[in-house]
C-alpha cells in the first residue's frame, strides 16, 4: 500500500520543526517586501514583488534560474538598492537602516566565498570579528559552531582542504556567528552530492528548531517539499503564489483523487462510489496487469475517504489497493509555471 | 582588554579584523621569512658589490676615502629600497579589494557590520606594516655606512621618511584603483602605470622641459635670465622635483650635505641689478605634504567607493 496517508501532505511529522507553539500566521512577518522592483538596464529582474515570511518559518523561495531569486535576496541583504518598493527584515527597512538589517541576518550566497589561505577556526574568527564580537568570546563561540556543523576535528585544517560539503557547512556556521534571527540562504544545496545535501537539510531543520527563520532559494524542489513550512513561487520577477504548504496545495489541487484497484465488480464499485457525498466523478483508468482500476475525484475532508472505503466494503467489492494520489511539489511547480518559462 | 593593554602594538593591529586576517595569511609558514631573507641577501650582495667596486676604483690612486665609500653604499641601498618599494607596494594593494571581489568574499564582508572604512584601512595597514618591516629590516644594512662615516643620522632619517611616504602614496594609489576597478589585473596595470609615471615619467618630462625651456629663455633674455624668471624657474622645477621620490631624495640630500639645509631657507637670485630673496623649502617637505594629502584624498575616495551600494543612483 502506498500513499495511504490521508492528509495529503508529504511532510513527515517527525522532521517538522516545532513551530506550532508560535502563532505564526498572526505574528508580524519577519521578512516583508511591498511592490519591490529591480531592473538591470532594460532587463527586469524583480517586478512588483510582494512577499511575506512569517517568523519561525522555513520559507522555500523557488523558481527557475533567472527568475529573480538572487536579486531579491541581494536587496534583502542590503547589497543592492531596489528601484522601487519597500523591503523589511526584522522590522527594519533595508534601504534606511542597513546596519540593523545586517545585524539581524546571516547570509549565504550561492557560492562558497571562502579564503583558501586560512584555517577553519581563523575563518570563523575573522567573521566573528567583523560582527564586532569581542575577542574573548570568540574561541568558545567557534567551538560551539564547529560542533553544530560537525567540523570540530577540522578546526586547524586549512579551508581549501575541505570537501564541498564541508565548505558549505562551514559557510553555514559563518552565517551564525552573530546569532541572527533570520538566515537568508541562496541555493544552499546546489552543487552538493546527495549525502551533503541531506546534511545541509538536517542542519536547516536543526536551526529552525533553534528558532531561526530560514529563507532559502532553490530550484531543487525535492528539498523544498521535504523541509519547508512555507513556499513562494517566483517567475520572471513576479510572485506567482505563496503561502504555507497546505494553502498552496489546497489552492492548486482543490480536487483530491483516489485510485482504486480491484479484481472484479467494477460496475458495482462505480455505482457505490458515486453515491458517497463529496465524490464528484468516477473515471475508468486503463487496466493494470489484468486488474481493473478506477479513479474517484472528490473534495472535502478525510471522512470522504473512509466513507468510500466502507461503502466498497459493504458491497463486497474485492479491493486490492486504495491509494490517494498525492501530488508532489514538482507537479505543482510545473502546473504553476507552465507557459511562463520560455 | 587585559590582552590588549599588555600588547599595545599587536593590539593596534588586532583591533582591525581585516589587518589581523591579512597578516595571518601573509606571515603564515615560511614564505614571509623566505621573502625577507631573499630581500636582505639581495641587498647585502648589492652593498658588497658596491663596496668592492668602489674600493677597487679608489685604491687605484692610493687614498681611501671612507666617507665617500659610506655615502656610496648608503645611496645605493636606499636607491634599491626605493626601487623595491615601487614594485612591491602596488602588488600588495592593487589586489586588496578586487581580490575580495574575485574570491567572492566581498559581498560577505559587505553584509557584516564591518565598515567600508575598516575594510580599506585594514587592507592599507596590513600592506604597509609588511613594507615597514622590510624597510626596518634594512636599517642595519644602511647603518653599515656609518662604519665608513660620511653619512649623518639626518640623512638616514630623511631616506626613511621618503621611503615611507613613497610606500604610503603608492599603497593608497593601488588601493584606490583596486576599489574602483573590477579586476585585479586592470587595477595592477593602472597602479604600475601611475608608479612608473611618478618615478620615471616625471624625470623624463623634467629633462625634456629643461632642455627645451632653458635655451628658449636664454635666447629671449640674451646671456642671463632676469631675476623674476629665475625665481619662477626655481619654484617650477622645485615643484616638479618634489613629485618624484628619486629627485626629492637626491636634492634633499644634496641640500643637507652641501648647504646644511633640511627645512626652510632662502636663496638669493640676482640679475642686472635686481636682487630677490627667494624663501625656499627643502623638497622632501613639499614631497611629504603633497603625497600625504593625495593619499588622504585617495583613501576617502576608496572608502566612498567601497561603501557604495549596487543600484544606487
Amino acid at each position: 500500500m502506498q500513499n495511504t496517508t490521508t492528509s495529503g501532505t508529504v511532510l513527515p511529522n517527525t522532521t517538522l520543526p516545532n513551530i506550532a507553539a508560535v502563532p505564526v500566521e498572526s505574528a508580524a512577518p519577519i521578512i516583508e517586501t511591498r511592490d519591490l522592483s529591480m531592473h538591470y538596464g532594460k532587463r527586469i529582474a524583480v517586478n512588483q514583488l510582494t512577499l511575506s515570511v512569517p517568523r519561525g518559518a522555513i520559507y522555500g523561495f523557488i523558481g527557475p534560474n533567472g527568475a529573480g531569486k538572487t536579486s531579491t535576496m541581494r536587496i534583502l541583504t542590503t547589497l543592492m538598492l531596489p528601484k522601487s518598493g519597500q523591503a523589511f527584515v526584522a522590522g527594519y527597512e533595508v534601504t534606511k537602516t542597513p546596519r540593523d538589517v545586517r545585524r539581524a541576518i546571516g547570509y549565504m550566497p550561492d557560492f562558497f566565498g571562502v579564503y583558501d589561505d586560512m584555517k577553519v577556526w581563523e575563518y570563523l574568527d575573522f567573521f566573528a570579528a567583523c560582527y564586532e564580537i569581542p575577542e574573548r568570546d570568540r574561541s568558545g563561540l567557534i567551538n560551539d559552531l564547529l560542533q553544530l556543523v560537525d567540523l570540530t576535528d577540522r578546526r586547524d585544517d586549512m579551508v581549501d582542504k575541505l570537501s564541498r560539503g564541508m565548505k558549505q557547512r562551514l559557510c553555514l556556521a559563518r552565517t551564525l556567528v552573530h546569532d541572527p534571527q533570520v538566515l537568508i540562504l541562496d541555493e544552499p544545496a546546489s552543487g552538493l552530492d546527495p549525502r551533503a545535501r541531506v546534511e545541509i537539510r538536517e542542519l536547516m531543520l536543526e536551526l529552525a528548531r533553534m528558532g531561526k527563520t530560514i529563507f532559502f532559494s532553490s530550484h531543487i524542489l525535492a528539498d523544498v517539499a521535504e523541509i519547508c513550512s512555507h513556499i513562494g513561487i517566483i517567475e520572471s520577477g513576479q510572485m506567482v503564489m505563496q503561502g504555507s504548504m497546505d494553502e498552496i496545495r489546497r489552492k492548486l489541487m482543490p480536487n483530491r483523487e483516489v485510485v482504486i484497484t480491484l479484481l472484479d465488480k467494477v460496475d458495482e464499485a462505480r455505482q457505490a462510489l458515486s453515491t458517497v457525498a463529496g465524490v464528484q466523478q468516477v473515471v475508468d483508468l486503463p487496466d493494470d496487469g489484468g486488474k481493473k482500476r478506477l479513479r474517484a475525484d472528490f473534495t472535502g475532508e478525510d471522512t470522504v475517504l473512509s466513507a468510500m472505503m466502507s461503502v466498497l466494503n459493504s458491497q463486497g467489492v474485492p479491493v486490492v489497493n486504495f491509494a490517494e494520489q498525492s501530488h508532489d511539489l514538482e507537479e505543482v511547480f510545473m502546473k504553476v509555471t507552465k507557459g511562463v518559462v520560455s | 582588554m587585559t590582552a590588549q593593554s599588555r600588547r599595545p602594538f599587536s593590539g593596534l593591529l588586532r583591533a582591525n579584523p581585516v589587518t589581523l586576517k591579512e597578516l595571518r595569511g601573509r606571515m603564515r609558514g615560511t614564505r614571509a621569512f623566505v621573502v625577507m631573507t631573499i630581500y636582505l641577501l639581495l641587498m647585502s650582495g648589492f652593498a658588497l658589490l658596491l663596496y668592492v667596486l668602489y674600493s677597487a676604483a679608489v685604491s687605484g690612486d692610493g687614498s681611501i676615502q671612507g666617507g665617500q665609500i659610506g655615502r656610496t653604499l648608503f645611496t645605493g641601498i636606499v636607491g634599491v629600497e626605493l626601487f623595491l618599494v615601487t614594485f612591491i607596494v602596488p602588488a600588495f594593494t592593487s589586489v586588496a579589494i578586487t581580490g575580495e571581489r574575485e574570491k567572492q568574499t566581498y559581498d560577505l564582508l559587505r553584509t557584516t557590520l564591518l565598515s567600508p572604512r575598516a575594510l580599506v584601512m585594514g587592507k592599507l595597514l596590513s600592506a604597509l606594516s609588511y613594507i615597514f618591516l622590510l624597510l626596518l629590516a634594512a636599517v642595519p644594512l644602511q647603518s653599515v655606512a656609518f662604519l665608513f662615516g660620511g653619512v649623518s643620522e639626518g640623512e638616514l632619517a630623511l631616506a626613511f621618511v621618503i621611503l615611507l611616504v613613497t610606500a604610503i602614496a603608492l599603497g593608497t594609489i593601488g588601493l584606490y584603483f583596486s576599489s574602483t576597478m573590477k579586476r585585479t589585473q586592470a587595477a595592477s596595470i593602472a597602479t604600475y602605470g601611475f608608479a612608473l609615471l611618478i618615478t620615471i615619467g616625471l624625470p623624463v618630462i623634467l629633462v625634456v622641459l629643461f632642455s627645451v625651456i632653458a635655451p628658449f629663455f636664454l635666447a629671449l633674455s640674451g646671456t642671463s635670465l632676469s631675476a623674476p624668471v629665475q625665481a619662477a624657474l626655481t619654484y617650477g622645477f622645485g615643484l616638479l622635483i618634489s613629485t618624484n621620490p628619486l629627485a626629492t631624495a637626491y636634492t634633499s640630500q644634496y641640500l643637507l650635505v652641501n648647504q646644511h639645509q633640511i627645512g626652510f631657507f632662502t636663496q638669493v637670485v640676482s640679475s642686472s641689478g635686481v636682487t630677490l630673496n627667494l624663501p625656499l623649502v627643502s623638497p622632501w617637505i613639499v614631497f611629504t605634504v603633497f603625497y600625504l594629502l593625495l593619499s588622504a584624498v585617495l583613501i576617502v575616495a576608496s572608502i566612498r567607493r567601497v561603501g557604495r551600494i549596487e543600484g544606487a543612483p
